[in-house]
C-alpha cells in the first residue's frame, strides 16, 4: 500500500509540482492545505503517514501548525519545506517537532530520497 | 578537521601520559587491571588519530594495543626490555601528537614498528595483524556496548551534499538529545546551528539508558547524515590507587583553556577592587542615601566574593597532573644511572591552584632528580648495608587548614650536616661561629645556597640546570616554605609546604615615608610600639626585643630610601619572618588589613628589588606589596 501524503502550501503552483514530485515517487496524495489552521484539521481527518509543510503561511505558520500537529500526535511525520536563508525558521520547526526538512528549488530525487529516509524506507547500511 | 586538532592533541597526548604512568606501574606491581587500562588508552589513541588520518601514529597505536593484548594472556610478556620499548614508543607517539598540533604531519615510524612486530612475533610466533588502520571501522550495531554502558562517544559526519549544514546538524541533535543528555558537542551548538561545522564533523558524548541501537535506528533516519562511530565510553581510571570508581557526576565536565581561567579570575578580582570602591565613594554619599546604597553594596560584595569563590574552585586541579609524571621521570633517570627505584605517590587527588602547580612543576622534578642521582645508592652500595637493592622514594601530598603539604622522601644514603657547613665555611658564605650556631635542620638548606651542594660530580642528571637554591626560591615566591629533614644514611625528606592558592594575599598596610605599603600578613608575626630609646644599638644593626628574642630592627622608610621624617618618640614595629630569620621594621602607622588581589609587575618594576607585585586598593589607589626577604639581601 502506497503510503499517504498530506501537502500544505499556500501556494498552487507549490502544491503541485510537490503533488507531481510524490505521485511520480508511488506515494497517495491523500490531501492538500492552504494554510496552518487547515493543515490541522485536515491532518486529523486523514492521518496521513507524512505531511509536507511550508513554513510561511497565512493565519497559522507551518511552526505554528507543526507544533500542534505534533502535539495531538507524536507520531506525526512533519517535513518543512524550506528555502536557503530560512535556517533557523528551519530549526524552529525542528523545535515544534518536524521530522526533517527540504530545501527549495526541489529536485524529485532529493526529495523522494529525504522522505524515504525519513520514512525507514531505506534499507539500512 | 583543524578544528579538532586542539582536543585532539590534548586527549590524545592525555591518553598517551597515561599510557606511559601504566608502563612504569606495570614494571613495580603487574596487575590485569593495569594491563586493561594500558589496553583502552592504546585504543584509544589508535581511533582518535585513524580518525584524524594520522595513521603513523595510528600505526603504533595499533601496535602498541597488539602487544599489551599479548600481554594479557602471556603472563609475564612484559618484562623490562619490553616495557622500554612500550614506554620509547609511547614518547614518539606523544612527539607525533604535539607535533601535529604545531602543524607538523607525523613521519612514518618503520624501525618502532619493525621493533613491536618482533616483539609480537617473539611472543607469539604468529606475524601481527596489518597496520593499516586510518579508516575509521564499520559499526557493528548491537556488539560494540555492552549492556552496562550508559556514555558513549558518538561522531557523525554531516555529508557535503547537504544543503542546510546546520538545521541538518540541529536536527540530529535533537533526535539524540530525545534519547538522553548529549555533553561535550563539538562544535558547540551555536556553531552548529550557524553551520559552521569543519569537514561536516560533529562529535558528542550520549548518555543513555536505552543502549547503542535506538541511536542507531533514529540517525538511520535522518538523511545526509553518516554515522562514523558510537563508542561506550571507558573511564579513565582516577590516579593511585584507582580504587572507586568515578561517579557519573564526575565525567560531566568540559574542558576550559587554563588562559581562561586566568582571565575568569582577573576579572573576578577586578570586580572585587571595583565593588570596594564602590562602597568607598558611599561613605562620602549624603546621609540619607547611604543605607540603600550600602546595602546594595553589600549584596553585590556577596555575590561577587561567590564568584571569586566559586572560580578558585574552578582553578583547583589535582596535584597528579604534576605526580604522575614523577615515577616515570625516575624510573628513566635511575636506568641511566644503573639504579633500582620505586616511587610510591599519596594523595595526587589533592587539589591545589593550577598557578601553584605550573610552578612546582619544575622544582619538584628537580628534587627528585637529587633524590635518585644523589639520594638512593646503587644496588651493590644497597645491599651491602643492609638495605633492600630497590630504593624507594615516597611521594606523598596532604592537605592543611590552609596549606598543601607534598613531602618527598627517599631512603638514600642522606646528607651530612656537618659536610655542609665546612662546605659553607670554606666557601665563605658563613663564618665558623654563625655555622656552629645553626640546627641539623638550618645546616641541610645550606644546600640551598648556590655552589654549597655536597655532590662533587656536574652531570646531565642533576648537576645542572636549576639548583635546590632556585627550589627553595620558587617555593618561597609562591609564599611557600621548603624543609629538609635528613640522616645520614637513612635517608632525605624535602618538604614543600605551599599555599592553596596565590592570587589573593592578606595585607598589612602600613605607612613609611609617606608612602602606604603593603607587607604579606603570612609573613607577619606581629606588631609592637615601642619606644624608640628601647631599641639596642650595636654598631651594625639595632635589635629590638621580641618575646624572648632579638630582632634586627630596620626602618622601612630608610630601607626603601624614602624620605623620612625625624624618628618620633614610639613608633609601631612589625616583626616579620625573613630568609634570614625574624626581622622588625619601623613604620610610622599601621594602616588596617586588607584582602587584595595581586597583581604581578611588569617591566621595569619587576626589576625593583623588595617589590612582590601591586594591588589596586578600594579607594582605587595602587599599592605595592614588598618581598621583604629579598628587600633585605
Amino acid at each position: 500500500m502506497p503510503k499517504r501524503v498530506l501537502i500544505v502550501d499556500d501556494a498552487v503552483f507549490m502544491r503541485n509540482m510537490i503533488r507531481d514530485i510524490f505521485s511520480s515517487g508511488g506515494y497517495e496524495v491523500v490531501g492538500e492545505a492552504a494554510h496552518g489552521i487547515e493543515a490541522i484539521e485536515k491532518y486529523r481527518t486523514l492521518k496521513p503517514d507524512l505531511t509536507t509543510m511550508d513554513i510561511v503561511m497565512p493565519y497559522k505558520s507551518g511552526i505554528e501548525a507543526t507544533r500542534e500537529i505534533v502535539r495531538g500526535d507524536p507520531k506525526a511525520v512533519v517535513v518543512i519545506c524550506s528555502a536557503l536563508g530560512q535556517e533557523s525558521l528551519v530549526m524552529e520547526a525542528i523545535e515544534a517537532g518536524a521530522a526533517d526538512f527540504i530545501v527549495k528549488p526541489f529536485r524529485a530525487e532529493d526529495v523522494l530520497a529525504v522522505v524515504k529516509k525519513v520514512l525507514g524506507e531505506t534499507p539500512k547500511v | 578537521m583543524s578544528r579538532y586538532l586542539g582536543l585532539f592533541v590534548a586527549e590524545a597526548s592525555e591518553h598517551l601520559e597515561a599510557l606511559g604512568k601504566d608502563l612504569v606501574s606495570l614494571e613495580g606491581t603487574p596487575s590485569a587491571e593495569t594491563v586493561d587500562s594500558l589496553f583502552r588508552h592504546a585504543h584509544s589513541v589508535k581511533g582518535m588519530s585513524a580518525s584524524m588520518g594520522l595513521e603513523p601514529i595510528a600505526q603504533l597505536a595499533h601496535r602498541v594495543e597488539d602487544l599489551v593484548d599479548v600481554a594479557r594472556r602471556v603472563p609475564g610478556a612484559l618484562g623490562r626490555d619490553r616495557v622500554d620499548l612500550l614506554l620509547a614508543t609511547t614518547d614518539t607517539m606523544l612527539a607525533l601528537v604535539r607535533g601535529t598540533g604545531e602543524g607538523n604531519a607525523p613521519a612514518p615510524q618503520p624501525e618502532l614498528l619493525g621493533k613491536l612486530s618482533e616483539a609480537v612475533v617473539a611472543l607469539t610466533g604468529q606475524q601481527p595483524r596489518p597496520t593499516k588502520v586510518a579508516r575509521v571501522d564499520p559499526l557493528t550495531p548491537g556488539t560494540a556496548a555492552p549492556i552496562s554502558a550508559r556514555r558513549f562517544e558518538v561522531r557523525l559526519r554531516i555529508l557535503p551534499s547537504a544543503q542546510s549544514p546546520g538545521p541538518r546538524a540541529f536536527l540530529v541533535y535533537k533526535k539524540l538529545t530525545g534519547l538522553g543528555t548529549v555533553t561535550n558537542l563539538r562544535p558547540p551548538l551555536e556553531d552548529l546551528r550557524a553551520g559552521s561545522i569543519p569537514d561536516g564533523r560533529v562529535a558528542l558524548v550520549l548518555e543513555t539508558d536505552g543502549g547503542l541501537e535506538p541511536v542507531q535506528t533514529a540517525l538511520a533516519l535522518v538523511p545526509e547524515v553518516e554515522l562514523v562511530s558510537a563508542e561506550p565510553m571507558v573511564e579513565a581510571p582516577a590516579g593511585p590507587p584507582a580504587a572507586a570508581p568515578v561517579p557519573a557526576e564526575a565525567a560531566r565536565t568540559v574542558r576550559v583553556r587554563t588562559e581562561l581561567l586566568d582571565d575568569f579570575l582577573e576579572m573576578a578580582g577586578e570586580l572585587l577592587l571595583a565593588t570596594a570602591r564602590l562602597r568607598d565613594i558611599g561613605r562620602h554619599f549624603p546621609e540619607h542615601g547611604r543605607p540603600v546604597l550600602e546595602e546594595g553594596v553589600d549584596r553585590l560584595h556577596a555575590l561577587v566574593k561567590d564568584l571569586h569563590g566559586k572560580v578558585m574552585g574552578a582553578r583547583m586541579t589535582p596535584v597528579a597532573v604534576v605526580t604522575d609524571q614523577l615515577p616515570r621521570a625516575a624510573r628513566d633517570l635511575a636506568r641511566k644511572r644503573g639504579k633500582e627505584v620505586e616511587v610510591m605517590v599519596t594523595g595526587a587527588e589533592i587539589e591545589i591552584d593550577r598557578a601553584i602547580l605550573d610552578a612546582i612543576a619544575e622544582p619538584l622534578l628537580h628534587v627528585l632528580r637529587n633524590a635518585v642521582d644523589h639520594g638512593i645508592e646503587s644496588s651493590e652500595a644497597r645491599v651491602s648495608v643492609g638495605k633492600p637493592p630497590r630504593g624507594r622514594l615516597g611521594i606523598s601530598v596532604r592537605r592543611t587548614r590552609e596549606r598543601v603539604v607534598i613531602e618527598l622522601e627517599d631512603d638514600g644514603r642522606g646528607m651530612d650536616a656537618e659536610k655542609l657547613r665546612a662546605s659553607a665555611i670554606a666557601r665563605g658564605k658563613l663564618s665558623p661561629e654563625a655555622a656552629a650556631r645553626l640546627s641539623t635542620r638550618e645546616a641541610l638548606l645550606l644546600a640551598c645556597l648556590p655552589g654549597v651542594s655536597t655532590a662533587t660530580d656536574v652531570d646531565d642528571v642533576s648537576g645542572r640546570g636549576v639548583g635546590m637554591d632556585a627550589v627553595k626560591r620558587s617555593v618561597e615566591s609562591l609564599g611557600g616554605a621548603l624543609e629538609l629533614d635528613s640522616q645520614p644514611g637513612r635517608g632525605t625528606r624535602v618538604t614543600l609546604r605551599l599555599p592553596l592558592t596565590v592570587a589573593v594575599v592578606q595585607l598589612l598596610l602600613v605607612r613609611a615615608g609617606g608612602e602606604v605599603l603593603g607587607l604579606p600578613i603570612t609573613k607577619v608575626l606581629g606588631a609592637v610600639e615601642v619606644p624608640d630609646g628601647a631599641l639596642q644599638r650595636s654598631p651594625s644593626v639595632n635589635l629590638l626585643t621580641y618575646g624572648v628574642q632579638l630582632v634586627p630592627a630596620h626602618d622601612l622608610a630608610r630601607l626603601l630610601e624614602l624620605p623620612s621624617g625625624p624618628t618620633p618618640r614610639t613608633r609601631p614595629w612589625v616583626v616579620m619572618e625573613s630568609e634570614d630569620g625574624t626581622v622588625a621594621l619601623g613604620v610610622e602607622a599601621l594602616l588596617g588589613q586588607e584582602e587584595a588581589v595581586l597583581k604581578a609587575l611588569s617591566r621595569p618594576l619587576d626589576r625593583v628589588p623588595g617589590l612582590a607585585g601591586v594591588t589596586i586598593l578600594g579607594n582605587g589607589r595602587p599599592v605595592f606589596i614588598l618581598d621583604v626577604p629579598r628587600l633585605l639581601v
